[in-house]
């Protein structure tokens, strides 16, 4: 997951940077201190030692002698950590806490300005030694003049200071990655929603991105929206192939039907059978195809809306006109003015479908029936036949034919197409029993895009 | 009894020929929708079939031609496109039956033949009621002057109420007209129906005596 991931991708790569910079930083800051800490303890041990050639006399037998001992309570006491150390050829003076040990004397001090340099002092401790030779009148030789501090307390406020930066710098490193996390979040949010809207895309083949509100994602989206062009036009071209296809297959399929015709008259009923067969197989297949042709045209509609009560009244009389619908009565109870999500050429296809089908099944009256309320629009197609059984309704409702499936079970395409069409428009159908006794197909649309106007 | 065939697939234009010379009809064939409406225009035809994808002049412009010229001959629509509002479009200029390609030769010809026993053996062709005027050849109805649309079922129901001039026709009357046997079922078609019928034309063409039937207006 981590490896494909772009957002941990991000995170990683923030989180290695961000320790890698705090870590430079750790280094750096732990060096200044220490050079902040050698710079005071120089300065301290130089004023110190001003002081103490300051108070440097030489009595009369030329023994150096301090008129004043360095007040630092660290010199009293024995390996304190603090000393000092006077020598001359006729003799050394040291503090108190040099107890027995004395300071390594070094061959040349210097004799312009003070040195501060690391030595290994006396109780075996690691000491910064400052020294200079010093003359301190012109009658007596010069005498070097030593500061030695233990580095041990150094140490230990270097490691302390370095340990508590490294607190603080994992503390920032866990607020900045914090931040990284929430940056990588936002970032990548424009990415989520063209997701979002990926999915409508993938929904529908119309759908299209809306544009970006950033500058950076707008070229994604451009691109996407070109391929889903490209897409939806190869889909276009792929369908109306098929429809030209079962178009163009139209009128051979109706010569063929004539040669079976003459192969009946000519004898041959079982040859003729079977090729009526075949064809009323072919037939349902161009029906089918021709049938999504017409869905694909109503998905390239987009949003349209006409009056149903017109159209029922036209599909009603043209059923009025065929041998079944001439001894049918059509019933419509349709409020005027009341409009369907549907636009007048599939509101007729798909009255039609089921006009034509309640027909097929009535008795004696086929009815259909609208009411609308609120954000809501229901219409109901009935006949007075045997209605469809429970099972095969049930079997139906669960999965529902395809206009491929309808030959193997012997159904008509009336249903199917019914639905896809009430389906493309953002309805439902649902089969029942009606109370005129045969079946009951129920369109419902939820919230349509037009509110329907029930006033007639 | 004369046919005309108007179809520009040569192999379906002769196998309706033979079928329908084999039904007993005299049959013309045309090719092309030019043709198809000089020879309806100028010959008095039984029935005509007519393919609307004619070439040079569309099925549907030559139907509406005839009917504008006042050519009453019922129509038989065939069609390879099958689609609702082409069939909406055929009825309403004046097609009285169709039929989508592919067809059955032998439905075809039951489907001319019963166009054909529609429009003959009407003694009077034309009932008036009132506003109402009933075409019994045609069976077309006018309303007030202008043309109305009702079914053969609507058709067949008023025509039955016109010819008892003014006595109550009890709905089982009726439905034993329209249907034939009947039983409890068909006296709600027949309300029906007449429901219909009082929409298109008021409520006062077909009045309700209670406990005796239905009267058609006729003042």
């Amino acid at each position: 997951m981590t490896r494909h991931s772009l957002r941990w991708r991000l995170l990683l790569a923030a989180a290695a940077g961000i320790l890698l910079a705090l870590a430079l930083a750790w280094l750096f800051m732990t060096l200044l201190f220490e050079r902040h800490l050698e710079r005071r303890l120089e300065a301290e041990m130089t004023r110190d030692a001003l002081g103490l050639v300051s108070a440097l006399v030489f009595d009369a037998r030329g023994q150096p002698r301090l008129q004043a001992e360095p007040g630092d309570p660290r010199l009293d006491k024995p390996a304190g950590g603090y000393y000092w150390q006077v020598s001359t050829a006729s003799g050394v003076l040291r503090s108190r806490s040099l107890w027995d040990s004395a300071l390594p004397v070094p061959v040349a001090a210097p004799a312009d300005d003070w040195r501060l340099r690391d030595a290994t002092g006396p109780f075996g401790r690691d000491l910064a030694v400052l020294e200079r030779e010093v003359v301190v009148d012109a009658d007596h030789p010069a005498v070097v003049v030593q500061f030695a501090q233990d580095r041990a307390p150094l140490a230990d406020a270097r490691s302390e200071f370095g340990r508590e930066l490294a607190l603080f710098l994992a503390a920032l490193w866990a607020v900045l990655l914090a931040a990284a996390w929430l940056q990588v979040r936002v970032g990548l949010r424009p990415l989520a929603r063209v997701r979002g809207d990926l999915e409508l895309l993938e929904q529908s083949p119309d759908a299209r991105l809306p544009p970006a509100r950033l500058r950076e994602v707008q070229p994604l989206v451009d691109s996407i929206n070109a391929l889903a062009d490209a897409r939806q036009k190869d889909l276009a071209q792929a369908r109306r192939r098929a429809a030209d296809l079962a178009h163009g297959l139209k009128t051979p399929l109706a010569a063929l039907a004539a040669q079976s015709r003459r192969a009946r008259e000519a004898g041959a009923a079982e040859a003729a059978d079977g090729m009526d067969r075949a064809l009323a197989a072919v037939n349902l297949v161009v029906e089918g195809e021709l049938a999504r042709a017409r869905l694909s045209r109503l998905a390239q509609a987009g949003r349209a809306s006409a009056e149903a009560q017109p159209v029922v009244e036209r599909v009603a009389n043209v059923l009025e006109h065929t041998e079944r619908g001439e001894a049918l009565v059509f019933a419509s109870e349709v409020p005027a003015g009341l409009r369907l999500p549907l636009g007048e050429e599939h509101l007729a296809e798909l009255f039609g479908a089921l006009m034509e089908n309640a027909a097929r099944h009535a008795r004696r009256q086929v009815r259909v029936t609208a009411t609308a309320g609120a954000g809501w629009t229901r219409v109901q197609v009935e006949d007075d036949g045997e209605g469809m059984d429970a099972a095969r309704m049930a079997a139906w409702q669960a999965d529902g034919e395809r206009f491929d499936q309808v030959s193997a079970t012997g159904g008509g395409l009336g249903l199917p197409i019914a639905r896809d069409l009430v389906q493309a428009s953002g309805g439902t159908l649902q089969l029942g029993r009606s109370p005129l006794g045969g079946l009951q197909v129920s369109l419902e649309w939820v919230a349509a895009g037009t509110p329907p106007n029930t006033q007639g | 009894m004369r046919c005309l065939v108007a179809e520009d697939e040569p192999h379906i234009r002769a196998d309706l020929e033979v079928a329908l010379q084999a039904a007993g009809f005299l049959v013309d064939q045309v090719g092309d929708g030019e043709a198809a409406w000089y020879q309806g225009d100028v010959e008095d035809y039984d029935a005509v079939v007519l393919d609307l994808g004619l070439p040079r002049l569309d099925g549907l412009s030559v139907l509406r031609r005839w009917r504008k010229a006042g050519r009453a001959f019922p129509v038989l629509i065939v069609s390879a496109r099958g689609d609702w509002t082409e069939k909406v479009e055929g009825i309403e200029a004046g097609a009285d039956d169709y039929l989508a390609k592919p067809f059955q030769m032998g439905e075809l010809v039951a489907r001319v033949r019963a166009l054909v026993r529609r429009g003959a053996g009407k003694l009077s062709p034309v009932v008036e009621a009132g506003a109402l005027r009933l075409d019994t050849l045609r069976m077309t109805a006018t309303f007030e002057g202008a043309p109305a649309r009702v079914s053969p079922l609507e058709f067949r129901l008023l025509d039955y109420l016109a010819h008892q001039s003014g006595r109550a026709v009890p709905a089982g009357e009726l439905a034993d007209h329209l249907y034939g046997a009947s039983d409890s079922a068909d006296a709600n078609a027949i309300e029906a129906i007449v429901a219909r019928l009082r929409r298109k034309f008021g409520s006062d063409l077909i009045r309700t005596r209670r406990g005796f039937g239905y009267v058609l207006e006729t003042e």
